[in-house]
């Protein structure tokens, strides 16, 4: 063999691979290369309605529920839309998300990640939602903003929903039921296995009508693993 | 005339195990795979793994029956697990079936593997086997975490979200492992679908060579036991095949099967073997 012959046979080589495996893996890894590289999402961008902050009680929190339209395989909405006069797959595809909405808690004193939770005081709920519901000023809004706790009911241990109970000496918290971790009323950590708090949406805003609406987005913190590092996404 | 019929069918079936023989030598291939001696000492312990392999093979029969009815997607994977359970004819025995075989399965293998250890049979020459039969429960969990999911029950789903998000503490990898599984940023119609081809199709594929590899391996090498027991049964095998090789060339004199040779070649590995051990 010579080195002429040598060099075809490898440029052939890495050519009639490629023909075979990249195709393959691209097709398989399409959900890599969106994300990790692409850095698009599955989830619509729009805001979803969460509902009226008015509900929002002082001693517990408030759960709801928030459907974001997802887009993957058959609930593609370029798939739904092909052929309007004859449906074929007419039906939206949601993820169902339960957001979990609380009034922020003086902290006292600061707690220890992973030794002690924080000291908190009251949870402080603005006092005009007592007399409205809606019709806000850009100044309660802005105060009811800065006041809201907005959490993900997904554990930031291993994604579990989080429930709240409260024990017999009537303290509330949240409790992971899967492995025990347990996080105060703002949402930092408290106990348990948890590398941190709970996963808070970035997006938010409350409206005129008193209502919250939120897009799907979390504070990801460096270095702590969720089930994505790199994009702002958690189950 | 029960006699003579007794015989005819015995004839018959004579005629077409030597039919098959001669074209295909499969009788033979057969004998050698089915006859194992095996240590007298704690000889149930030895039958873990058939135990395994009757399991998997229940699995891959339920399974492609299940198949029949299961939908795939996830506005209708679980009414169809509910019509399996309520309405199809045996629905319930035979998802039953899959689904307390797969629990048993990681039991037995966990049998099968103590027992492995503790007789010291990973020892060579059969290290290979071990490595292999470790690639085979890597496989069946595989199957076991991805099978759950396809229920599309609150339960399957939370455990495979958790199972999900302990693959994103993987160093390096771990989001790129999360995204491959989750076929997207969140659970949703591409986990399901994704989730269903590895189990019914990508794992099944895996680990099907895997188990020819092992059984091959174990013949190869035969069962361990002790030296004794082993070496004693061994030679009384071999002195009854040698036996029977002897008297059917008593009858097939004029053709050309060569015994002798094949009797060397066995002999030849007892003898090796002993020097092994």
């Amino acid at each position: 063999m010579t080195r002429g012959d040598f060099l075809g046979f490898g440029v052939m080589g890495v050519i009639m691979g490629g023909i075979i495996t990249v195709p393959a893996a691209a097709f398989l890894l399409e959900p890599i290369i969106n994300i990790d590289i692409l850095g698009q999402s599955n989830v619509s961008d729009d805001w979803q309605e969460v509902g009226p902050v008015a509900d929002v009680g002082v001693e517990e929190p408030e759960v709801f529920i928030v459907e974001f339209p997802l887009t993957q395989i058959y609930g593609d909405q370029e798939i739904q839309e092909l052929s309007p006069e004859v449906p074929r797959s007419q039906e939206e595809f949601d993820l169902t998300n339960a957001v979990w909405l609380s009034w922020k808690a003086p902290i006292l004193e600061q707690g220890d990640q992973g030794n002690s939770g924080d000291t908190i005081g009251v949870p402080e709920r603005p006092a005009f939602l007592d007399e409205k519901r809606e019709g806000f000023t850009p100044e309660e809004i802005s105060e009811v903003e800065e006041s809201l706790n907005i959490l993900s009911n997904s554990c930031a241990h291993l994604g579990c929903p989080v429930r709240w109970i409260v024990n017999a000496d009537g303290e509330g918290e949240f409790l992971c039921p899967c492995h025990g971790g347990i996080y105060d009323i703002n949402g930092n950590w408290y106990g348990g296995p948890p590398p941190r708090g709970m996963y808070r949406y970035t997006q938010f805003e409350v409206r005129e009508n008193g209502r919250l609406y939120i897009k799907h987005a979390y504070d990801v913190e460096e270095g702590i693993p969720g089930i994505s590092t790199q994009e702002p996404y958690v189950v | 005339m029960i006699g003579r019929l007794r015989s005819q069918t015995i004839e018959t079936g004579k005629f077409l195990a030597d039919w098959m023989e001669d074209r295909t030598g499969a009788v033979t291939q057969l004998e050698h795979f089915l006859y194992e001696p095996v240590p007298k000492r704690g000889a149930w312990l030895y039958t873990l793994g058939s135990a395994t392999l009757f399991l998997i093979t229940l699995q891959f029969l339920t399974g492609i029956l299940l198949l029949f009815y299961y939908v795939p997607t996830t506005d209708h994977a679980w009414n169809s697990v509910y019509y399996i359970m309520n309405e199809a004819y045996f629905g319930q025995l035979i998802r039953g079936i899959h689904y307390w075989s797969a629990n048993f399965l990681l039991a037995v293998i966990g049998l099968h593997m103590a027992r492995t250890f503790f007789t010291g049979s990973y020892k060579a020459p059969r290290e290979i086997n071990w490595i292999v039969g470790v690639v085979l429960l890597l496989l069946v969990i595989g199957l076991a975490f991805t099978g759950y999911l396809l229920r599309w029950d609150q339960d399957g789903f939370w455990a495979s979200v958790v199972g999900i998000k302990i693959g994103s503490y993987s160093p390096f990898i771990g989001p790129y492992v999360t995204h491959f599984l989750l076929g997207g940023d969140v659970v949703g119609p591409a986990t399901l679908a994704r989730f269903f081809a590895l189990h019914v199709w990508l794992l099944p594929a895996m680990i099907a060579p895997f188990i020819g590899i092992h059984l091959y391996l174990l013949r190869r090498h035969g069962e361990f036991g002790a030296e004794f027991e082993y070496t004693d049964r061994i030679s009384k095998l071999h002195e009854r095949q040698r036996e029977e090789g002897y008297r059917q060339h008593e009858f097939e004199d004029d053709e050309e099967y060569d015994y002798d040779d094949e009797l060397d070649e066995e002999g030849g590995t007892t003898r090796h073997r002993r020097d092994d051990e």
